[in-house]
């Protein structure tokens, strides 16, 4: 029973692997990313469109990975040359997202809610020869399927490209004082893109595997604010990847539990959906409380954080 | 918007002066027209059929017409809510929570407490208004006193906000059924619909009323005026001796207030009880509306209007010709991402556009674009 929840924590924190790993990119950068779950859901869209249509797994994680990029850099685009305010630029590509997925379900895919078909291939569990009989643990990391292991993997990929590249360094510098990063000669505007792009990237791989990863099926907006969840786990673990990735699957295990326990007692599942949020705006006190004291308090209201 | 956005008006022909506010919104509007009929094309539907279905669907005739006004209350309400934020330079976009959490309370006096029909719709509303405030506080104490970003308390807010009154309105407090819902309201509570066709009811008043008083407060007293130079400059503000905490305090608080007296008008006029999960994202739909109306409590009615009856008309296009009725929303969001560009349209008037690349306003804009700091 354990075990059973175990196993579907580490795949359902998949999706919020993916999309923490991207939004954690532009947040290193200095851009908060609110967009991630638009992202998401048209990559997810994109996803199964394609893999119903050319009954290919590979070419459908492409196409998802593909329209989130364009996505990605549209909100790019109008953040950083037309000057958009990220965040209302970020919620507007979100629900312009769901509305066009929304939209083109039921006009490419005639359907009103709920897409799925037999048609499309699905991923095959990997037994991995070795782990697979250690006692305990080998139950939980065998047999998930390719994208799982993808998402833990890239944990330390993106770790080591932030933390000993010379693009991570200036992504991270770029973060910290952009002005001294352009002083430097950083080209900030291009280096915050290409993180943008990445955080497309990412996102798009979190829908493909919304979509096309356990179960072959689309519905309109289901992300169901997993780009916000992932959201809170950046901002939990202040952008470092591990930790990042530790909080992301931390808030899927409570997911998990959220879908498993009240079955058996009779627990609201909000209550522990609540838990990611309830403990980022308790984490964004405490920071705050942290931040005021140590500051040295000048009379001014400093306005713009 | 940055507060480069709300240039002063510089002497000019009165004409220009009249034409310059509308001028971003009808470009933001035509824009998304366009790329609308391209997306309407492109799924192989004539955009101009759907397009006139859609206006008619929203506006031609008492029953369609009153469904768009009934889509235009709640949409008054976020947006005034959205808007009374933005124009104090505040980003308020937990309007969804807030109104969620009135719309708790109204339903929660609705039914519970047993009042005489003349004090029990004010008292619901109250109720409202001050569940809607104390859901705005926890932002605004948080922005004003520890300089925590705004926009993600907000953020995190909303959820929040729907899974809590989840919890009450599925275990709590539900009322018995397979409905997940509070009892409906006594009829004491009811606020009186005056359509047959529709929801529409007195609700619409109240917004109305609602519109005017801020228009009237930001118009003619010292606080309105004290918001819009927060909203220009915070900083010229504080050195000019305005009390920027409190009133940055006060303006979210009624922000809040006002979106939860639009989750009121939901239960009191339309739905008669507290429904789970009833709000299809009118909070942020209020975004589009606010920024649409540039942030005016008179614009807002315009451009709620415009909303409301395109959402009353999606209905009808969704019955009539294949297309989703979330062709609507594509184009909502479409606005709001044009409106957020800051697109010079000096050219319209005949000035050149000032230079993206002057250095002067690169610190001061990189700080607004990228909306935060690291936190810690």
């Amino acid at each position: 029973m354990i075990s059973e929840i175990a196993f579907s924590a580490i795949r359902i924190s998949t999706p919020l692997i993916f999309a923490a790993l991207g939004g954690l990119l532009t947040f290193q950068a200095g851009i908060l990313n609110i967009a991630l779950d638009g992202f998401m859901i048209v990559a997810a869209f994109a996803s199964i469109g394609v893999a119903f249509a050319t009954e290919s797994l590979l070419l459908g994680v492409l196409a998802g990975v593909a329209s989130s990029m364009v996505l990605a850099a549209l909100l790019a685009l109008f953040n950083l040359r037309f000057r958009a305010h990220i965040f209302i630029a970020g919620i507007a590509v979100t629900f312009m997202a769901y509305g066009l997925t929304a939209l083109l379900l039921k006009g490419v895919l005639n359907e009103e809610g709920v897409f799925s078909s037999d048609r499309i291939p699905t991923f095959a569990p990997i037994d991995i020869p070795v782990i697979r009989d250690i006692p305990v643990i080998g139950a939980l990391i065998s047999g998930h399927t390719l994208l799982v292991y993808i998402a833990y993997l890239c944990v330390p990929v993106v770790a080591w490209c932030l933390y000993r590249t010379r693009w991570g360094l200036r992504v991270r510098v770029v973060g910290e004082a952009e002005d001294a990063a352009a002083a430097a000669g950083v080209n900030v505007e291009r280096l915050k893109f290409e993180t943008m792009l990445l955080s497309g990237l990412f996102c798009g791989l979190a829908g493909a595997y919304l979509s096309l990863g356990y179960v072959s099926l689309f519905a309109k907006q289901m992300t169901n604010e997993r780009g916000l969840i992932a959201l809170a786990a950046i901002f939990f673990a202040k952008g470092n990847p591990y930790w990042t990735a530790a909080v992301a699957l931390l808030f899927g295990t409570a997911t998990a539990l959220s879908i498993r326990l009240p079955q058996l007692t009779g627990l609201a599942p909000q209550l522990l959906q609540l838990i990611p949020y309830v403990v980022t705006v308790l984490s964004l006190i405490i920071v705050g409380i942290r931040n005021t004291r140590a500051r040295h308090r000048h009379g001014v209201w400093r306005f713009e954080i | 918007m940055s507060t480069e956005a709300i240039a002063p008006p510089r002497p000019g022909p009165p004409l220009r002066a009249l034409l310059r506010p509308v001028v971003g919104p009808l470009v933001a509007i035509v824009i998304a027209t366009l790329v609308g009929a391209a997306l309407v094309a492109a799924l192989g539907q004539n955009p101009i059929e759907v397009y006139s279905t859609l206006i008619e669907g929203g506006i031609v005739g008492w029953p369609n017409l009153s469904v768009a006004l009934q889509m235009t209350t709640p949409l008054i309400f976020t947006g005034l809510a959205v808007a009374v934020s933005f124009h104090a330079g505040l980003w308020n976009i937990g309007a969804e929570g807030q109104m969620l959490v009135g719309a708790l309370a109204a339903g929660i006096v609705g039914y519970a407490v047993p009042l005489p029909p003349v004090l029990h719709v004010p008292a619901c509303l109250i109720a409202a208004a001050f569940g809607g405030l104390l859901w705005a506080s926890v932002p605004a104490l948080l922005r004003v006193y520890l300089n925590v970003n705004e926009l993600v308390i907000c953020l995190m807010m909303n959820p929040i906000a729907l899974l809590a009154t989840g919890f009450v309105a599925t275990h709590a407090l539900k009322a018995p059924g397979p409905t997940n819902k509070l009892p409906d309201i006594l009829d004491s509570a009811v606020l009186p619909n005056f359509s047959l066709f529709s929801q529409l009811n007195a609700g619409i008043f109240i917004a109305l009323a609602c519109c005017v008083a801020v228009a009237i407060v930001n118009a003619m007293t010292v606080r309105g005026f004290e918001w819009r130079i927060m909203g220009l400059s915070p900083r010229f503000a504080y050195y000019g001796g305005v009390n920027v905490r409190r009133n940055a305090v006060a303006v979210m608080l009624i922000s809040g207030a006002i979106a939860g007296l639009g989750g009121a008008e939901q239960v009191l006029g339309v739905y008669k009880a507290f429904y789970d999960n009833f709000s299809p994202g009118y909070g942020f739909d209020g975004i589009a509306v606010a920024m649409l109306a540039n942030s005016n409590p008179i614009g807002v009615l315009f451009a709620a209007f415009l909303f409301g009856a395109l959402s009353a008309g999606s209905g009808v296009l969704q019955m009539m010709t294949g297309v989703s009725k979330y062709l609507v929303q594509v184009l909502q969001f479409i606005i709001v991402l044009v409106l957020a560009a800051q697109f010079s349209f000096a050219w319209l008037f005949g000035r050149k556009p000032a230079k993206p690349s002057a250095r002067v306003s690169v610190a001061r804009s990189v700080e607004e674009r990228t909306g935060t700091e690291k936190v810690g």
